[in-house]
């Protein structure tokens, strides 16, 4: 089921860049009417996410949140050029759900938003068997017939990645944000031997095949 | 008041009252009068001189001296008007009324140049808002275009940069309290950091070694966020072209305090060079070499861990590394308030 979310935002380049952005990647898109009846237009939305700035014409987006987060629960991702620590505590404390300056790194902002949409609709994880090898995130490691091979952190995070959007281009770009959000800040060379080492670890379970290299566009796990 | 001087001060009055003396001896002379009477004449205006001039210098002396040693004792000598005992004599009572209308226009103008400084930091805040709308949409638009453009997104990180530097300048320079102080984690500041400059910092090659940033330090998190983003692009800036980069990052407790390392093997920085870097508009010779260098980034960096109370030193050696070191103080008042 497609996820739709509501962009709150009063410039309208942006707003529309963002729509575009997010329409891309297969999400719907909501856009405020006008900004005075903005506190019902969120309340009686069917959005799964919303996307708050927090300067708005005549009202505070920390305000809003508030008052939203009183009624209900959706999640709400802050939106702001303004980079004061106070305004971080304040959204945060008011039951923000992230909280990401402009100009953002758009791989980032998709990836924050699709985490955040997926710790709000927990319980519908897909299966974790990948053609019949099992996928054990906790552990680490990925089973076949009773054969265990144990990934590192770092090929555990490019795998889950590609398992995610299996089928669909990865890019490098894109593995390679997850990994720096992860806490690991590899370079070129390493996120080469990262995956050149999990397509072996793959081969060992009997799919040699399974990382398709994309030329000049990333991977794809098939 | 040094009685020598107080003396030479009235040289004119003793030399007038002596020859008005001098005068009278010898009228009194030429009219034959006794010489005893003289005598007690002559003894007569020499105690009423003396007692009229202790009498002066005692009452000044008094006066003086406290606005002397006021004045050595305070820490802001403008607040000397405020410590003032209006005295007994009329000159002082003058010098009193003097001081506090000068204070009183001086307070005007400062707090007119204070306003001026607020308005002008209020202003800043806001072009930088309203910078960042159009580097935002232009980042989108390059993404939604399709051509995974690495220069152009390098170059918008640029734009972003100098836009950021403005701020922070302004923010540093600032008389206001406008940051917030709370436990912060070194790691997440840092990971932040390096996120944004994800893209310039894989360009260069370069590779980042982390190390027990898992401490929590007192500060601003977005303050540290600015000051870990010119630290690394400085050590792009200044990379050695014979090898890749290596940014080490490391944090580790010391007693009470916290003590942060960020190492580069860069082009490191000449001694001649090194006690001035932390200067306004320093650029030095690595700086003389590179276009680019406008020797704030440091200057700034130094001036927001100034306030934020916390310390920063740098050791070089030319050819091989920089390593910065700053130093979180655990602060007493906020340890026990988390108590």
């Amino acid at each position: 089921m497609q996820k739709k979310i509501f962009i709150i935002e009063d410039d309208k380049t942006l707003c529309n860049e963002l729509s575009i952005l997010l329409e891309k990647q297969g999400y719907l898109t909501e856009k405020p009417k006008d900004f005075e009846t903005l506190p019902n237009q969120m309340l009686s939305s069917d959005a799964d996410l919303f996307l708050l700035d927090i300067t708005l014409p005549g009202q505070n987006g920390e305000f809003l949140l508030r008052d939203f987060r009183s009624r209900r629960d959706t999640p709400v991702i802050m939106l702001t050029s303004r980079t004061e620590e106070l305004d971080e505590v304040l959204s945060m404390s008011y039951g923000a759900d992230d909280y990401i300056t402009k100009p953002y790194n758009p791989t980032l902002l998709l990836l924050r938003i699709s985490a955040v949409l997926k710790r709000s609709s927990k319980g519908t994880s897909a299966s974790h068997t990948y053609r019949g090898v099992e996928v054990s995130t906790l552990k680490g490691s990925l089973l076949l017939n009773g054969r265990e091979e144990v990934l590192t952190k770092n090929e555990m995070i490019i795998f889950n990645l590609l398992f995610e959007k299996q089928g669909e281009i990865v890019s490098r770009d894109e593995l390679m944000t997850v990994l720096w959000d992860n806490d690991e800040f590899l370079n070129d060379n390493a996120l080469s031997v990262n995956i050149s080492r999990l397509r072996s670890k793959l081969a060992e379970l009997g799919l040699p095949d399974a990382i398709e290299t994309r030329k000049k566009q990333g991977y794809v796990l098939k | 008041m040094k009685p020598k001087e107080y003396l030479k001060d009235h040289i004119v009055t003793y030399l007038v009252r002596s020859c008005c003396v001098l005068a009278a001896i010898i009228f009194l002379l030429a009219f034959k009068a006794q010489s005893s009477l003289i005598f007690v004449l002559c003894f007569i205006a020499l105690i009423s001189f003396l007692v009229t001039d202790i009498y002066e210098y005692r009452r000044k002396k008094d006066f003086y001296n406290k606005l002397v040693l006021s004045l050595k004792e305070l820490d802001k000598k403008y607040l000397l008007p405020a410590m003032l005992e209006e005295p007994s004599f009329y000159e002082g009572r003058l010098l009193c009324d003097i001081l506090s209308e000068c204070d009183k226009s001086m307070l005007e103008n400062v707090s007119d140049y204070k306003r001026q400084s607020k308005e002008f930091r209020e202003y800043i805040e806001m072009w930088v808002h309203e910078a960042k709308l159009p580097v935002a949409s232009l980042t989108l638009m390059s993404k939604n275009a399709g051509d995974n453009n690495e220069k152009m997104s390098r170059e918008l990180k640029r734009i972003d940069d100098y836009i950021e530097n403005v701020l922070y300048y302004a923010r540093s320079e600032s008389p206001m309290k406008d940051y917030i102080i709370k436990e912060t984690s070194i790691k997440k500041a840092f990971n932040a950091c390096a996120m944004k400059n994800r893209e310039t910092l894989q360009h260069t090659g370069a590779s980042i070694q982390t190390e027990g940033l898992d401490a929590q330090v007192m500060t601003d998190a977005k303050w540290l966020e600015f000051i870990f983003g010119q630290l690394i692009s400085n050590s792009i800036k200044y990379a050695d072209d014979k090898r890749p980069l290596v940014i080490r990052v490391s944090a580790d407790k010391s007693g009470t305090d916290t003590i942060l390392k960020f190492k580069d093997n860069g082009i490191g920085i000449a001694a001649a060079d090194l006690p001035y870097i932390f200067n306004k508009s320093y650029t030095g010779r690595n700086g003389r070499k590179d276009a680019k260098s406008t020797g704030m980034g440091l200057y700034i960096v130094s001036s927001l861990l100034e306030r934020l109370g916390h310390k920063i030193s740098v050791s070089s050696e030319e050819g091989k590394y920089t390593e910065f070191t700053i130093i979180f103080t655990e602060n007493n008042y906020y340890s026990e308030l988390r108590q």
